[in-house]
């Protein structure tokens, strides 16, 4: 999962793609992703692992980091 | 009443927040007409300095023109202060319906409908229109109202990265087996002054059998051969499912909004859109005004000339003195300095030179990519824009910026 999400992110936010991110790089707080577009996120998470987060567990807080996400998502 | 102790910590401790991160936002106070030259009052209320304008939305100049105030003054004279009512009780005179006409066939729509501003519009598009089975694709830079307004729908929302025509592709494909889908997009995005693919958004929307959604707020009034907008421009006018725009930038800087578009989407909105039913309708000042204003637009281009040639001026000047302009067509001229400390004091150092501009930083713009925003007016005459641009190469070479690349001028704080 961790993996999948790692490549998501890569291809779907990062302007630069040799930036080196991790299941730690803090995602949101550090400005690589634009909070508004978590429903990006929320979309694909639901596609690839057919779990549907809802909306207000998806904060900048929450969603901020690969681990976290993936916390959230076991929940599911 | 029970304003408790721990509630007052609560929102305390968010202000200080705010003003910690440095985003606290304070409001000049303006003592006259709005329009290429200001009065400010100074922050300790002693007197009062004139200011070059350079970040308004009065791109045509209209806030303060005499055709202007001449219509608005005889429309409340003929027609009243306020209409105390919402639109279908009786809150609708002639010149709304006239109006909602005007406007349709200015932006080339079936029909069209009145908002207290386009952030009502905007609130009432997706709720209204866009229904649970229904995928909303927006691009990742729309206007804060467009992702309140789709917040509010009960339909899916996906983005696609800005202005990046293959990945909006990507996601039609993704989500071609929904029902309803439809393309979210600004006509010129305010904080880039950038402009969309129309052309192509419009291609991929007939190809994957999507509506196109047209936020023209920034664009209104004289982008394209008519000032007709974006649309018109990129060639596409008629070709818009719907188009919000607002009368608060280009046609008169007063407020109100519309929704224009295809007749049963209109007319849906009119019955269901929440701004439209529970809000009070616009005063008649503004709607006589703003078909003034329409009146204007048609019958000579001679502002929206203007407008072109001081943006084009502009530009070309800022990059000949050494500044990393955004580079576009539209009147929304930023200058990019990158750090966001260095941004802030290019800002400040201009006010106090007599021209007013703001710095735009994080979390408004991304990371590094602080900048001054620059806006276009046809009420500029040649000497307003020649002695901000002295100013600005005068704080240009205070600030030893001129000419430096983006990594220099990250480099500079950093040292
Ligand atoms: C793109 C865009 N849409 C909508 C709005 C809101 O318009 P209004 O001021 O009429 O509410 C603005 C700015 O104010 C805007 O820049």
């Amino acid at each position: 999962m961790e993996d999948k999400l790692l490549e998501f992110i890569r291809e779907e936010f990062l302007e630069d793609p040799d930036q080196e991110i991790d299941i730690d790089t803090k995602l949101i707080s550090s400005g690589l992703i634009d909070s508004f577009s978590l429903v990006s996120l929320q979309s694909y998470i639901e596609q690839e692992f057919g779990k549907r987060i809802p909306a207000p567990r998806i904060t900048a807080e929450s969603f901020d980091s690969i681990r976290q996400m993936v916390e959230i998502i076991k929940q599911f | 009443m029970a304003y408790s102790i721990a509630l007052q910590k609560r929102y305390r401790d968010i202000l200080n927040d705010i003003q910690d991160q440095g985003l606290n936002k304070e409001e000049v106070q303006i003592t006259g007409l709005q329009g290429a030259e200001i009065h400010i009052k100074s922050s300790d209320n002693s007197g009062e300095a004139r200011k070059i304008n350079m970040c308004s939305n009065n791109y045509l100049g209209l806030a303060a023109h005499p055709d202007i105030l001449k219509a608005a003054h005889e429309a409340l004279d003929r027609r009243g202060y306020g209409m105390a009512s919402v639109r279908f009780i009786c809150g609708t005179q002639d010149t709304h319906k006239e109006l909602e006409q005007r406007m349709s066939t200015f932006l080339g729509t079936e029909d069209c409908i009145l908002f207290s501003s386009c952030f009502d519009a905007n609130a009432a598009v997706f709720e209204t229109l866009m229904m649970e089975e229904d995928i909303m694709i927006s691009d990742r830079l729309v206007h804060a109202s467009i992702i309140d307004g789709m917040r509010l729908s009960r339909a899916s929302h996906d983005t696609y990265k800005h202005s990046d025509m293959l990945h909006l592709e990507k996601k039609l494909q993704m989500y071609h087996d929904r029902h309803g889908k439809i393309i979210v997009t600004d006509g010129v995005f305010s904080m880039d002054g950038d402009i969309a693919k129309l052309q192509t958004i419009v291609d991929l929307a007939e190809k994957h059998n999507a509506m196109v959604f047209l936020d023209d707020s920034h664009a209104t009034g004289f982008l394209g051969e008519n000032g007709r907008g974006s649309h018109e421009l990129c060639g596409v006018f008629g070709k818009i499912d719907l188009i919000t725009t607002t009368f608060g930038k280009a046609l008169g800087g007063a407020s109100g909004g519309c929704v224009a578009g295809r007749k049963d989407l209109v007319e849906l909105l009119r019955q269901r859109g929440r701004p439209y039913l529970f809000s009070n309708s616009l005063a008649p000042m503004m709607t006589i005004t703003t078909l003034q204003a329409l009146n204007l637009i048609e019958q000579d281009d001679s502002l929206r000339k203007k407008l072109k040639q001081n943006m084009q001026w502009w530009r070309k000047e800022l990059v000949a003195a050494g500044f990393i302009v955004v580079p576009g067509e539209s009147p929304i001229v930023p200058i990019m300095l990158y750090d966001a400390v260095l941004a802030q004091e290019f800002a400040k150092r201009l006010f106090a030179e007599g021209v007013h501009a703001v710095a735009f930083s994080f979390p408004v713009v991304p990371k590094n990519q602080a900048r001054i925003r620059t806006q276009l007016s046809a009420a500029h005459n040649p000497e307003h824009l020649e002695i901000a641009l002295a100013k600005f190469i005068k704080v240009g070479k205070e600030l030893d910026i001129l000419g430096k690349s983006k990594e220099e001028l990250l480099s500079m704080h950093n040292k």
